[in-house]
């Protein structure tokens, strides 16, 4: 966050250098949402029908903008179209397979995970104490990297079976 | 051939790793790419590892501690490595490392190459996997930038992203700042961003009328092409084609471009096109640790959009009651995947306003500009920027006015490592301007040289320091001499340095540094600042600062002989000591707020003081002190994903303190002619079918009337600018009015602002 400021600063002295073709934070995160649609299995009876859509869901303010909607067009989760829902409210989130929790209010983010507690949904956040209020994935950054913690509990719970390849590489809560 | 190759990456350049995992991804899609950082590392892990054979090797030539040559001996010394492959490489050929590369046992000694797009040609051919080709050339194509927009390029970027393993995603580095005003919760200073959105969504055409969406600014239009621009107070009395403020540092892609004859900004030659802009930053309160002379109550900073942002062909043409022909036209492409540029041009005519009394204020003008911006990435670590624009216009007052600029600037950045890097920025200005009501002459040339140097120290201090050497060179041509010298050649030097100390990590940090200027009137000026900031909890950031700027001479003060005596010797630098105390925080998700509060001690400021003389009535002295304090407001709520709103309120109140009889009456309306209480909302929304309804609504308080310059009361006024526009693939058709809540208002003395309506159409491709 602290170079975040002081970059700003430098910036603000000598226009935007060092940013071309960046890997904002949010355009890789974006394209984890869609990878976690290949590394983990949602079992059958959480979609309608065969061609019932795999939802992404966005609760508080979508971080991604346009990024989202371009990593998942045309993708399909076996015969699955991927969309993208956004839900403004706790009370408004739908049936959805991925949900991404942009919250940053403990107390918000553990209503939302007792709200979907029992639903093969996989949630996924930034907030810090993520996996400990029983979300499921976290991203976190390292050294300006971002990466993944694992809550392999909280996976089990909703019965989404995560691949070894994800978790080989990810941090286990 | 190989259906699962391992190749050996052995390089010390995190980059470089990341390229060659990259590349590899795409010339074969189940090779797997083990990185080793250094020659040392990469024979401890072939010795600790019986089992790791990889398929090929590739070795950088140079890295510390043991280099490519003595790693391949090292190597060829393992037996079961010895039929491997090694690729060795560095960014140079010389026919004796070939050599001696190759008696070493090298396969072959390639060039680094300096795209992506030749390393995977390169390692398509060494793997040899025919196979995936067709996948290659799909590649090829989605990712060679094409004139196309933006968002394909963004599209393409993904597909690329989504192509790269779940190791390799945790392997690239973030380099993007928060570019989102959202994200500056945590910013210790009242900073407003305004986006390239915000401003395409209201019905600015140009720089001025964008700032108007700045709560934390003053902005008075005083003419067809007079603006008077401030904040925090002192924006000063019009004057022909501006106005005295004069304690705002205004930048244009780091080019500073206020003038030194006044101090002030011609904000009718300050164009940019607004389509290719990517934010304009604005701080209030004093910026002089870091900037210029004149960052006193302000810096204005803006910012244009990278060549590679801008690709393809835009052309605008518009037409209004007021401003009867606008047209822009740029076009962007590129030489290869890592240079890019644009060029553009645009013209527009304005009509002429009219006066409290009904007569003409014949302010008609014409503008014409044209400029060009080149980006190339030299490699992963160095960018270069070179950008340039001409202008020349015409305006109407009571005699005709002429302007015409020329200026070029190149811009060159290092990257040494995630937070650290260096940049070097040089440019030339040439700025001339013809004053038909005096028949005055004035031009100014600028020579600047600037360098960077950004790094962190102990994890725990963030440091900045930077050099810079800036040559004013003017001439004055007038009938009669008004300034004297007329021609004088002004040297700046400053040095800054800023420490950002981390005191509990990610909490709470403070901010020390100080900026040592020199400049020819009053020599070497020291211009402190300290900063706290505390982030109590996540996006709740209370901050703190006090900080001392000044304000260097300008011509106006020092060498002004039509009317008063000149004793430049004695005059000395306006400073101000500026106390503030912000908050920025988020009560709910979508929505920010930030609250700033600021006392501000001024003194020396510049008085016309009476000589008793008959020849020279007046001399300018500073003999006045002020204290100014007030409060401004901004929050931004995102509704929903249609309907975003911006609301900025900003109370100021000062009380001035003569320490001379001398001083002329009311000379503080000379130094700021300023609301009291300003409030400014702005509706952004997406409407079905494609449409989108913009408003801006503008609250400004009274201004008083002042007698030197002859400026009645100002009445307040509530104003009320609207947007429709339509957009359908590449085109957008918007109509866009302004002040349209009545027929005509005054803002800034005796010229009315009509109210106006302009039609304009907007094509991209």
């Amino acid at each position: 966050m602290k170079i975040r400021i002081l970059l700003l600063f430098t910036f603000m002295i000598f226009s935007s250098s060092a940013q071309k073709g960046a890997n904002s934070e949010a355009k890789i995160k974006a394209v984890f949402l869609y990878n976690f649609t290949r590394f983990v299995e949602w079992p059958a009876r959480s979609f309608s029908s065969e061609t019932a859509p795999f939802v992404i869901g966005i609760i508080g303010e979508d971080p991604f903008g346009a990024y989202i909607e371009q990593a998942i067009v045309g993708e399909k989760v076996n015969s699955h179209p991927i969309v993208i829902r956004r839900f403004n409210s706790i009370a408004e989130i739908e049936d959805c397979h991925i949900l991404f929790v942009n919250l940053h209010d403990g107390g918000m983010i553990k209503q939302v995970v007792a709200h979907v507690s029992g639903k093969n949904i996989l949630t996924v956040s930034d907030a810090n104490n993520f996996a400990g209020w029983g979300g499921i994935i976290r991203f976190y950054s390292e050294e300006s990297k971002v990466k993944i913690e694992i809550n392999t509990t909280a996976a089990k719970a909703a019965q989404l079976s995560i691949s070894s390849k994800l978790l080989s590489v990810s941090q286990i809560y | 051939m190989i259906n699962e190759p391992v190749v050996f990456v052995i390089d010390d350049d995190i980059d470089d790793q990341e390229i060659f995992g990259i590349a590899l991804d795409r010339a074969s899609k189940n090779a797997n790419c083990v990185f080793a950082n250094d020659g040392i590392h990469a024979i401890e892990k072939i010795k600790n590892d019986e089992s790791f054979i990889p398929d090929f090797i590739f070795l950088d030539m140079n890295m510390p501690r043991m280099d490519g040559s003595e790693c391949l001996t090292e190597l060829r010394k393992i037996p079961r490595l010895n039929h491997i492959p090694v690729y060795l490489y560095s960014t140079s050929l010389d026919a004796v490392g070939i050599d001696k590369s190759k008696s070493l046992g090298a396969t072959d000694y390639i060039m680094k190459p300096s795209s992506i797009f030749e390393l995977t040609d390169i390692l398509k051919n060494i793997i040899k996997t025919k196979v995936f080709t067709a996948l290659m050339i799909f590649f090829s194509i989605s990712m060679i930038p094409q004139i196309s927009s933006g968002q394909t390029d963004s599209i393409s970027e993904i597909n690329a992203l989504k192509k790269l393993s779940v190791t390799e995603l945790m392997n690239l580095t973030v380099t993007s700042v928060s570019r989102t005003p959202e994200k500056l919760t945590d910013v210790a200073s009242a900073v407003q961003v305004l986006t390239r959105k915000d401003i395409i969504r209201s019905t600015a055409s140009r720089l001025p009328g964008a700032l108007r969406l700045v709560s934390n600014l003053q902005v008075a239009q005083g003419g067809s092409h007079d603006w008077g621009i401030s904040s925090r107070g002192f924006n000063g009395a019009p004057i022909a084609s501006s106005t005295l403020a004069d304690k705002l540092l205004v930048m244009i892609d780091g080019r500073t471009v206020y003038t030194p004859l006044f101090g002030g900004v011609y904000w009718d030659v300050q164009n940019v096109l607004l389509e290719d802009l990517d934010r304009i930053e604005v701080i209030s309160g004093p910026g002089g640790t870091l900037w210029g002379a004149n960052a006193v109550n302000g810096v204005v900073n803006v910012i244009s959009k990278d060549a590679k942002e801008t690709q393809g062909i835009f052309a605008s043409v518009a037409s209004g009651t007021f401003a009867p022909g606008q047209a822009a036209v740029r076009y962007g492409s590129h030489v290869d995947s890592s240079v890019f540029f644009r060029v553009y041009g645009q013209r527009f005519v304005v009509g002429s306003s009219k006066f409290i009394d009904g007569t003409s204020a014949r302010d008609e003008w014409h503008l014409s500009q044209g400029g060009f911006r080149m980006d190339a990435n030299l490699s992963k670590r160095n960018h270069l920027t070179v950008q340039g624009d001409v202008y020349g216009g015409e305006e109407g007052d009571t005699l005709t006015s002429n302007m015409n600029g020329q200026n070029v600037l190149a811009r060159f950045g290092h990257t040494i490592s995630n937070t650290a890097d260096i940049s070097v920025q040089m440019y030339f200005d040439r700025a001339y301007r013809y004053f038909g009501s005096s028949r005055t002459s004035y031009v100014v040339n600028t020579a600047d040289l600037e360098a960077q140097h950004r790094f962190v120290l102990k994890n725990k201090h963030r440091m900045l320091w930077g050099i810079g050497y800036r040559m004013l060179v003017d001439n004055i041509k007038a009938p009669n001499p008004t300034f004297t010298p007329a021609s004088r050649t002004l040297d700046q030097i400053n040095f800054y340095l800023q420490d950002r100390i981390s005191i509990i990590d990610e909490k709470f940090d403070v901010t020390l540094g100080s900026k040592f200027l020199y400049n020819y009137y009053t020599g070497v000026e020291l211009q402190p600042t300290i900063r706290f900031a505390w982030q109590f909890v996540t996006d709740n950031t209370l901050w703190a600062a006090v900080s001392r700027a000044v304000r260097t001479p300008s011509r106006f003060d020092t060498d002004v002989t039509s009317f008063t005596r000149v004793e430049h010797e004695k005059y000395v630098s306006e400073k101000v000591v500026a106390n503030e105390i912000g908050y920025r925080f988020r009560p709910i998700q979508p929505m920010s707020i930030s609250i700033s509060t600021y006392l501000n001690y001024y003194t020396d400021l510049r008085t016309l003081d009476s000589t008793g003389s008959q020849l020279a009535p007046f001399v300018f002295g500073n003999n006045m002190n002020a204290t100014t304090w007030g409060a401004e407001l901004s929050a931004t709520y995102i509704a929903t994903n249609w309907w975003k709103i911006k609301v900025g309120y900003t109370y100021l109140n000062k009380k001035f303190e003569k320490t001379s009889p001398l001083v002329l009456q009311n000379h503080e309306l000379i130094e700021g002619i300023d609301p009291a209480n300003q409030f400014l909302i702005h509706s952004i929304m997406d409407l079905p079918k494609n449409f989108q309804l913009d408003l801006i609504g503008r609250y400004v308080d009274a201004l008083p009337a002042e007698s030197v310059t002859g400026l009645p009361t100002t009445p307040a006024y509530f104003e009320l600018n609207a947007r429709v526009a339509w957009e359908y693939k590449n085109l957008t058709i918007s109509v866009n009015g302004n002040s349209l809540l009545s027929d005509h208002h005054t803002e800034f003395g005796r010229v009315l602002v009509k109210r106006s309506v302009t039609g304009k159409v907007m094509i991209r491709f």
